[in-house]
């Protein structure tokens, strides 16, 4: 294998040094699994090599972009080979006058957005690891953002993917143009299959004009159900916001006793945001949801205009994960998504799941598509919170289950939440999805283990 | 085998507070240049995290994966879990030295003992800057004194026209930066420079290194100093500079300077007196990418420290288009300057060095227009 890999990507890039490998044996979840190499091919060519080499060998691969994942997604369960697609960096074409971006998987989501800002331009999904996540694993994880209720996840601007099949096969898939309806919609299924099916090498994405201006407000309500209405009528009214946070109490606790942003004591906090091409239409469109923050009984509501007030209102919610992250050694970080009106019921609920186990868990999430973060927070080495930590978290996937919801909005299911797919999904989709994995796949090489799939 | 190394309360707090995000996988220098895992700081804590468990036997090459580190401490500024892996490297280079892997910095722990400086020199060029007594002395560094004499001959040039009264010393290597690559100060070296530092009679050192003025200001083995520590940009900022340049100048935030002593904004403030034209590279500040230098990395690994040098210059000429790079470091302006390619026009100097040249084209127009 050796031998095979090193012809393939060359000396440089290429290892199966163990202190190399021990990075790659990890994301941000708490999956650990060593992988047997990982090779940092430079062109499309060696990825189609080593695909098909490792196809004839039934040897596992698993493509890896910036490894940030927090569900075990790109965490090597079975073995096999790492294709790290770091080094395939290149914006190669942005095209302006048909509002696309061409660029190799492994392009970093900031530095696409550096180069298509200069052309007043954006690809708006926004994960909070886009400073270093790539175009590739945005892709494999159909990941969101904050942003995900007015301008959708990534799956919403894949026009076209070119994709090295588990059988050593190139395909282009998809179009260059803003509709296409020619033939099974083949790009999509690679959208979220994080690496289950194919490698991703290239991507062409549909870009969007930057938006010029903004407005944000914030509002804090001392009843859940207060903050859950105002949520709801605010994205019911016309009017959709490119920004709605929530954050809950024990959120707001932790940033206010290990911060100096003074918050009130409250039971929740909605962080808004306007958009537009003109200062007029984001100033309308926040009266409307102004009007509707004010009619929910809120505790008190700020507004900023200017970018410094903006970055203060932001500042608490920009603080969130790395407070938790800091008063805690351990965390599991989940991505449950329930229909909108339902957030305040999840939240109950993940308060209740939290004081049975007596384990902190801290809610805060992209309220305006019903994309909720509880951070689980725990120690890793006391196998009992452990114990009692898998529990919570098995609570919280059938209480967002039983509130029409979903396991996952924008992580993915990985490792850590592949256990729970038939909670979600019935025998016979579950059937159809092995069936199209095994069509592809018929090896069983891309990224195994995965999603309840073999 | 059993685990030769201690693993600290200080150590096992910052290995559990990593949540392994990578977002320093942005602001690495190393990473930047070979986007592997292993040289940026959430894979060494992830290596730190497999030895404390004892998953991971330490072996020589576990060990040298340590020395791939610049210290910059970017990786420290932007980690949203507050974990300080530059840090932990440097304890860890030091545990492991002690567990019996020496490294290739034992030799220059040796060369500096011998000859007072890391590079071994014999010869000391002299500066004409001796006196007796003196309210100020200046200190070098090794890095301008054997490597940008040239440099330095400007900066010294600069303090005689603004008529600052000041003395050099035979200084020998403050040697700080051993204990960055696992080895320890030299003491009896410590003792000499702070001797003939004090026979100066000098209130005040100014240090043209921020490496050596971290050392003289932080290290217990200078507690004994009795003298006020600057850096000479914080001596200098509140100086009238008599010369202007309609140049476009940008500035790089050497690490030592910035992120660890916080010196950002004096150098800045001699620069706006004397450019009105000077603009920020984009990653500039507590955020400045490393020129690959520090952390004994330029001498591990000498032609990967000057890619990242080219890397970032490169950078810093696409972002700002300057004519002027200035910085206020040996080390960086060493590091630049060799990897400045010849197409690259834009000039490098010292902050110092640049206001000496100023001077220099006011009193000689001529030889500029020349």
């Amino acid at each position: 294998m050796i031998k095979k890999l090193v012809e393939i990507v060359g000396q440089d890039n290429f290892t199966d040094q163990l202190e190399e490998l021990v990075p790659y044996s990890y994301d941000a979840s708490m999956n650990v699994y060593r992988p047997d190499a990982a090779v940092w091919p430079e062109s499309t060519e060696q990825v189609l090599a080593i695909v098909k080499f490792a196809n004839e060998n039934k040897i596992p691969v698993i493509p890896r972009g910036a490894g940030t994942s927090l569900s075990g997604g790109v965490v090597p369960i079975k073995g096999g080979i790492i294709i790290d697609l770091s080094k395939m960096n290149k914006i190669l074409e942005v095209s302006i006058e048909n509002r696309y971006a061409h660029v190799q998987a492994g392009v970093v989501c900031d530095d696409l957005n550096r180069e298509l800002a200069r052309h007043g331009f954006i690809f708006p999904p926004d994960p909070a690891s886009s400073s270093v996540a790539t175009i590739g694993g945005n892709v494999a994880t159909n990941a969101g953002g904050i942003k995900g209720a007015k301008y959708g996840t990534t799956r919403d601007y894949v026009l076209g993917l070119q994709v090295v099949l588990p059988t050593g096969e190139l395909m282009r898939t998809g179009s260059y143009t803003m509709k296409c309806v020619s033939g099974y919609d083949l790009a999509k299924l690679f959208v979220g299959a994080e690496g289950t099916l194919g490698v991703i090498t290239e991507v062409t994405l549909k870009i969007n004009p930057l938006p010029r201006y903004a407005m944000t407000a914030v509002a804090t309500y001392a009843r859940l159900e207060d903050a859950g209405k105002a949520i709801f009528q605010t994205m019911t009214s016309g009017v959709i916001p490119s920004v709605m946070e929530i954050m809950d109490k024990v959120t707001l606790k932790s940033i206010r006793e290990n911060t100096d942003i003074a918050l009130p004591d409250a039971e929740a906090m909605i962080l808004t945001e306007t958009d537009g091409f003109t200062w007029e239409e984001v100033e309308a469109q926040m009266e409307v949801v102004l009007g509707i923050l004010k009619n929910n009984h809120p505790v008190e509501i700020k507004t900023a205009r200017d970018e410094k007030d903006r970055l203060n209102l932001w500042k608490a919610r920009k603080s969130a994960y790395a407070t938790l992250a800091r008063v805690s050694s351990s965390f599991v970080l989940d991505d449950v998504t329930v229909p909108i009106s339902r957030i305040p019921e999840l939240l109950v609920g993940i308060q209740g799941i939290s004081q049975n186990y007596g384990i902190v868990v801290a809610t805060f999430g992209h309220a305006g598509d019903g994309n909720l973060h509880p951070q689980i927070l725990y120690n890793e080495y006391d196998p009992d919170q452990v114990e009692r930590t898998h529990k919570v978290e098995k609570e919280i996937f059938h209480l967002a289950i039983s509130l029409n919801g979903t396991l996952s909005g924008e992580h993915g299911i990985g490792i850590s939440k592949a256990n729970y797919m038939t909670l979600e999904h019935d025998p016979v989709e579950m059937d159809l999805m092995r069936r199209i994995k095994k069509t592809l796949d018929p090896n069983n090489i891309m990224n195994p283990g995965k999603r309840a799939l073999d | 085998m059993p685990n030769q190394i201690k693993f600290d309360e200080k150590m096992r707090k910052a290995i559990v507070q990593c949540s392994r995000c990578s977002f320093c996988r942005a602001v690495c220098p190393i990473f930047d240049l070979t986007k592997r895992p292993i040289a940026n700081a959430s894979g060494k804590m992830i290596l730190l995290k497999e030895l404390m468990e004892g998953k991971l036997p330490l072996t020589e090459s576990v060990a040298q994966a340590f020395l791939r580190c610049t210290t910059c401490m970017n990786c420290t500024t932007n980690c949203p879990s507050g974990v300080d892996p530059q840090e932990m490297v440097k304890s860890m280079r030091k545990d492991m030295v002690g567990a019996g892997f020496n490294n290739l910095f034992k030799a220059m722990g040796e060369t500096i003992e011998k000859y007072g400086n890391i590079y071994g020199e014999t010869e000391r060029h002299d500066w004409g800057r001796k006196k007796e007594k003196a309210p100020y002395t200046l200190f070098l560094g090794c890095v301008g004194t054997y490597r940008e004499e040239e440099s330095v001959q400007e900066t010294l040039r600069l303090l005689d026209i603004l008529k600052v009264d000041y003395t050099m010393v035979d200084e020998v290597c403050c040697s700080g930066v051993l204990e960055d690559v696992g080895y320890s100060i030299k003491e009896d070296l410590a003792r000499r420079n702070i001797i003939e530092i004090q026979k100066t009679g000098a209130k005040t050192l100014i240090t043209t290194c921020p490496y050596c003025y971290r050392v003289f200001k932080e290290h217990p083995s200078y507690k004994d100093l009795g003298l006020e520590v600057k850096h000479i940009t914080q001596f200098l900022k509140d100086f009238d500079f008599k010369v202007k340049t309609d140049k476009k100048v940008t500035y790089h935030d050497p690490c030592d300077l910035g992120r660890h002593a916080g010196i950002y904004d004096e150098p800045r403030e001699i620069i706006r007196k004397i450019a009105p034209n000077f603009v920020e590279p984009r990653r500039t500040r507590e955020n400045a990418m490393c020129c690959g230098a520090g952390g004994g990395f330029r001498g591990a690994f000498a032609k990967e420290s000057v890619r990242i040098a080219r890397n970032r210059l490169s950078q810093i000429i696409e972002d700002t288009g300057a004519e002027i790079l200035l910085t206020e470091c040996p080390s960086c302006l060493h590091n630049f300057r060799n990897a400045k390619r010849q197409k690259q026009k834009i000039e490098i100097y010292n902050l110092t060095e640049f206001l000496a040249k100023l001077y220099q084209e006011k009193t000689s127009p001529a030889k500029e227009a020349a």
